[in-house]
């Protein structure tokens, strides 16, 4: 009687067992890895902007607070974007002519505004508040990275419902206060842990609340 | 306590068909008839589901423009609502409103709070105002013979017009107007008068304000408002009034009865009702009897009777309608200086001066009844619109100037209105819309919405706001006062001709004051009480029955008198009792459906002196014998794309002698229509859903508890519940319309709400108890009971509807992947699931009045009610920013700020102070379907059964 399988029949089983398992296995990591990739959460890309703003000029060598652009963002849910009026508070004064600004001069002029690309961007189903945030002791780095160093502003952290929630669970790590908000260098003396459960316990954070799903979604 | 018999929902459910039970029983009803699916092809379109499921989660976030201001105004502050305080009109009354805008759009209207007319409440025209403002069929631009022209052309055309009336003193000129308030409307229509003297004004209302003065006059000899003075009353006596219906006056009325309803720990007004076509005034009385119009006269002078008024005497009367008087006259009698007696429009001027004398009789006047000089006045002498027909009909009017008024639709069928406008050289049509008259007119020059205005009004108490606009207009329109300084030979600023008025009005200070009107909504003072009484001399006997049926007129309770006709919002409200959407029906009573074999939907063709429309009959249960009803208001032709052809016009056989009450015949033709009802949509399963005491046994039995396999949710400090008292509801639908503005519920059209698919997160329920002649209605709003044991919960797979630790059922869209099992699983029926994508429709951009803190639903998912999360989150945020707690009163949801009655009551059950845990403390406290043991946060306090225990009493 002849045999059907032959002598290696049993290895290539198992050889295409363990393949499939680790393709499996691959796919489900390329995937995930996908999903966090730069590319999917894009940072890390700074995207063409009409005048090639300096971040790291104006906050990092000229030291202005980011409040005196971003003046919506102690009141209401957003930062908001500085209307042209605020830019041509200085240059109506300093670089009148730099090519650079035209864009700047032409909107002022056309009473057209300026349309920027948005850098940070949450989805349409989130609705979060700068006002909130701030008020809590939370600061601007915190989400937004370094913005004194960007020459160009990009996207400093993927804006992930994990971030999101690392922080909704555990707050007192990223606590700072009230006078450290917009301080892009500033770090705690001690453990940020201690520091932050007193900043917590002063501004009332109402911990165990904040991860909810109407916090953020509604 | 009072345990009720059962509790029926329609006729076909009481009657115990066969085919109705089938019906209901699917869980929703377009998918009773789906065609089995074989097991293959189930799995393969599972398997194609599931490996596609998780591509969605691929959405790259896309780099999209951000767009600052230029210079951004210092008020300015994106994404934070701004508030203004103005009015919207509703035949010709001010609704004074709150606005709220986000970045310069309304999105929301609330009645204003501190107005004595509002008091903060709303109802449902008010709440959809905002919709109407950005309605894409709105006329756009001046036209003439349908051709665009520029205001300049209209400019030159009253230049034109206004040398033709110089000639002779605009002899051949004809001003049609709407009813009014507005001093400055006034003002410019006495100065055209005076410009032209030989003009005439004719006065064209839809809604009976001619009809009531006429009444004021039969009774008290000069025209005159009537203010109930409900809060005053202990006793109320209706015949034919439905003063809690829709209209003008149903807030005020609204908000005065709740408050004597509830002023002690008893209700503390009771109403009687005589009533021919059932609606929210019966179906709160708590003695009602079912009368034809015809009746009415007969009824009143019996009381008078009884009352002693003299000259009156005894009519024959039916056993029930002599048991209904017996017991309200002892009342009236038991409650002088307490009572009022109110009757209704088609009642006649006989009835009008009947009631005059009784309320002189039980001491009402000055009490419970107070009488102003109209508020609605046009200041200058005004003729009708039976005379302008036949002076146009003669060749005497060469220029017609229409103002906000659609003749042509909203005529009587007796006048025939469009062919003699067709006789009249120039006419000019100034409306909101391009509609009936608007399209046969010479000109139509559009106006600007009243959120688009500077104008003024008084309320129906007489009180005026300023209207000042909420945003600048979006189309090419101006406002009517605009309008009339062009008739007058000026070109004015739209703010000019307000000012104008009220700096003579203020005199010394005007800036102050008239910053302080602006910022109040409310100018100081009201309509001053005049002493009034009654005409003495002989009342004639009431005529014997007439033969012939009859046929009373009722204003659409959602689109009123046919101008909200094109709004979704209105068209896919449930009509109270009936409800009924997208369309209007011909009631008839259950006696005249018997023994003509005639079932909800068949077309019934009415006849009145030989006009004749035909419409679906509704088999309406508690009306009166020998009548039948007729909703004005549809029909449209010209009313725009959603409110073109939907009904039938009621308009076209209304007599102009008579117009609240013809004779005439109604026979069956062999032709059926389907209705969107939606009663039997979303039924709960069980007994018992509204309860009842009594003064007797004011106490419902205590709740046994429920026993729980599930651990119980830790709570936070606040714990959210709403308690809902159906013994103050009056089924007005405030907070339907109020939550589909504020959490942009999605309009599906009539198709849809057939298949059961309406989106209404919070519904009223309607229910009867008795026999289908004489049932007692019960309405129960039905928001999401927010379970802390909640089925649906438990029942989603993947997670997307969760409970908060403040006791919300939370429902996560861009979690919900819409299997519907949490619909199937919830026993209230309160979860709405969005078949088709109504986000964007890209002929009618309504986006702008959507509110930007709540989510816009895509295809495929579940929603249902939060408890208004948006405002919770919001008023967390203020307080945390304040870093205090939250207050009783901070959270407000758009239901209970809607309410007129204050029925809706919404807070934090862990604090004890709160109102709703005070309430929840009271003896009527019960929730829904107790016994399934989902512990609901949204509970009930029951309905006072005040009248009499005794089930033909009560009729």
């Amino acid at each position: 009687m002849t045999q059907i399988f032959s002598p290696t029949a049993d290895t290539w089983l198992r050889l295409a067992v363990v393949g499939f398992l680790s393709a499996c296995g691959a796919s489900l990591v390329a995937a995930i890895g996908f999903a966090r990739s730069s590319y999917v959460t894009s940072t890390d890309i700074a995207p063409h902007q009409p005048v090639p703003f300096s971040h790291r000029h104006h906050v990092g060598e000229l030291g202005i607070d980011c409040r005196y652009c971003h003046a919506d963002v102690e009141r209401g849910p957003k930062a908001g974007l500085p209307p042209t009026a605020t830019c041509m508070t200085c240059h109506s004064q300093i670089w009148t002519h730099a090519a650079m600004l035209a864009p700047v001069r032409q909107s002022l002029t056309e009473n057209k505004p300026l349309r920027w690309t948005r850098v940070a961007k949450l989805p349409d189903y989130v609705f979060f508040r700068h006002d909130i945030h701030i008020a809590k002791g939370v600061g601007c780095v915190t989400c937004h990275g370094r913005v004194d160093t960007m020459p160009l502003t990009y996207r400093a952290r993927a804006f992930t419902m994990q971030f999101c929630l690392d922080c909704h669970r555990d707050p007192t790590p990223n606590l700072r206060p009230a006078d450290k908000i917009t301080d892009m260098t500033w770090k705690p003396a001690g453990p940020p842990r201690d520091l932050g459960a007193r900043i917590a316990a002063h501004v009332g954070i109402r911990s165990g609340e904040l991860t909810h799903c109407y916090v953020c979604h509604r | 306590m009072t345990t009720l018999p059962k509790q029926w929902t329609s006729i076909e459910e009481l009657a115990g068909d066969p085919a109705f039970a089938k019906k209901i029983a699917a869980e929703f009803p377009v998918a009773a008839s789906f065609p089995p699916t074989a097991r293959r092809d189930f799995l393969k379109i599972m398997a194609a589901s599931l490996a596609l499921a998780g591509l969605t989660g691929c959405e790259k976030s896309p780099f999209v423009a951000g767009i600052p201001y230029v210079d951004q105004p210092e008020s300015a502050l994106p994404g934070v609502p701004r508030h203004y305080a103005t009015a919207v009109t509703l035949d010709g009354y001010a609704q004074p409103v709150l606005a709220t805008t986000y970045d310069g759009r309304p999105t929301k209207l609330d009645g204003l709070p501190g107005h004595p007319a509002t008091q903060g409440r709303s109802d449902v025209f008010m709440q959809a105002a905002v919709l109407q403002l950005y309605d894409p069929d709105r006329a756009q631009s001046p036209t003439r013979a349908g051709e665009p022209v520029t205001w300049t052309d209209v400019g030159a055309m009253f230049s034109d017009q206004r040398r033709e009336w110089q000639k002779d003193g605009g002899k051949r000129l004809r001003l049609l107007l709407s009813q009014t308030t507005s001093p400055t409307l006034v003002r410019q229509i006495r100065e055209l008068q005076s410009q032209f003297p030989a003009a005439r004004v004719h006065l064209h209302d839809t809604s009976g304000e001619r009809e009531r003065i006429a009444h004021a006059i039969a009774a008290y000899g000069e025209p005159l408002d009537l203010h109930y003075q409900l809060d005053a009353c202990s006793v109320v006596v209706s015949f034919d009034d439905d003063f809690l219906g829709p209209g003008p006056r149903q807030l005020l009325n609204a908000i005065k009865w709740a408050q004597a309803r509830r002023r002690g720990d008893v209700p503390g007004i009771q109403l009687h009702c005589a009533e021919s076509i059932p609606a929210a005034t019966g179906a709160v009385a708590s003695y009602r009897l079912r009368a034809a119009p015809s009746r009415m006269p007969h009824l009143v002078e019996t009381l008078a009777a009884r009352l002693g008024v003299v000259g009156a005497s005894v009519n024959d009367l039916s056993a029930e309608e002599r048991r209904w008087l017996d017991r309200t006259g002892a009342a009236l009698n038991a409650a002088k200086g307490r009572a009022l007696v109110t009757a209704g429009l088609g009642t006649g001027a006989q009835t009008a001066r009947w009631v005059a004398q009784i309320n002189e009789t039980i001491g009402a006047s000055g009490q419970t009844l107070k009488l102003t000089s109209p508020v609605a006045d046009p200041g200058v002498a005004t003729a009708s619109l039976d005379e302008l027909v036949i002076d146009m009909n003669t060749g005497q009017v060469d220029t017609l100037v229409i103002l906000d008024a659609n003749p042509v639709y909203t005529a009587p069928g007796s006048l025939d209105f469009a062919s003699a406008l067709s006789k009249v050289k120039t006419s000019i049509h100034i409306g909101l819309y391009r509609d009936e008259t608007g399209h046969r007119g010479t000109w139509q020059l559009p106006l600007t919405h009243d959120l688009e205005s500077w104008s003024d009004a008084r309320a129906v108490d007489g009180a005026a706001t300023i209207i000042q606009p909420v945003m600048t207009p979006f189309y090419d329109v101006r406002s009517r006062h605009q309008i009339m300084a062009m008739m007058l030979g000026r070109d004015q600023a739209a703010d000019e001709s307000v000012r104008k008025t009220w700096r003579d009005a203020f005199g010394e200070s005007f800036d102050a004051k008239w910053q302080q009107a602006l910022r109040d909504g409310l100018v100081a003072g009201n309509a001053p009480e005049i002493q009034a009484t009654p005409v003495s001399g002989k009342i004639e006997p009431a005529p014997p029955g007439a033969d012939g049926s009859d046929i009373a007129f009722r204003l659409d309770p959602t689109v009123w008198d046919g101008r909200f006709a094109n709004l979704g919002w209105l068209q896919e409200l449930p009509k109270p009792l009936s409800t009924l959407t997208w369309g209007n029906v011909v009631a008839v009573s259950p006696a005249w459906a018997r023994e003509v074999e005639v079932e909800n939907g068949d077309v019934l063709e009415i006849d009145i002196d030989g006009r004749k429309v035909s419409g679906p009959a509704w088999i309406m249960p508690g009306q009166a014998d020998n009548t039948f009803g007729l909703w004005l208001g549809h029909g449209r032709e010209q009313a725009g794309r959603v409110g073109d052809g939907i009904g039938y016009n009621a308009y076209s056989v209304r007599p102009a002698a008579t117009p609240w009450l013809a004779q005439g015949a109604v026979r069956k033709l062999d032709r059926k229509e389907t209705l969107a009802v939606t009663q039997l949509h979303h039924r709960m399963e069980g007994f018992d859903l509204v309860r009842e005491v009594s003064v007797a046994s004011p106490t419902l039995p205590a709740p046994s508890p429920q026993p729980s396999l599930y651990p119980p949710h830790p709570s936070a400090k606040n714990a959210w519940g709403m308690v809902i008292d159906i013994d103050s509801c009056i089924g007005c639908n405030a907070c339907v319309a109020a939550c589909t503005a504020e959490n942009n519920i999605a309009v599906v059209g009539k198709a849809q709400v057939e298949m059961g698919r309406e989106m209404h997160w919070l519904r009223i329920a309607r229910y009867y108890v008795g026999d289908v002649e004489t049932p007692r209605s019960y309405f129960q709003p039905v928001p999401c009971m927010q379970c802390e044991d909640a089925p649906c919960e438990m029942g989603c797979p993947v997670h997307a509807t969760t409970h908060s630790p403040e006791g919300i059922n939370q429902m996560v869209y861009n979690r919900c992947i819409g299997t519907r099992t949490c619909s199937s699983y919830c026993p209230y029926k309160v979860r709405r699931f969005n078949y088709l994508d109504y986000r964007y429709t890209p002929e009618a951009p309504a986006e702008p009045v959507h509110n930007p803190d709540v989510t816009l639903r895509s295809r495929g998912v579940m929603e249902k009610c939060t408890y208004c999360t948006q405002r919770i989150q919001a008023a967390h945020v203020a307080a945390d920013k304040d870093n205090r707690d939250l207050r009783d009163g901070d959270v407000v949801t758009a239901c209970q700020a809607a309410c007129p009655t204050r029925a809706i009551v919404f807070g934090d059950i862990n604090d004890p102070d709160s109102e709703v845990s005070k309430l929840r403390r009271s003896g009527r406290h019960y929730a829904l379907l107790e016994k399934l043991g989902t512990r609901p946060r949204t509970t009930y306090l029951a309905k006072w059964n005040d009248g009499s225990d005794d089930e033909d009493d009560r009729t």
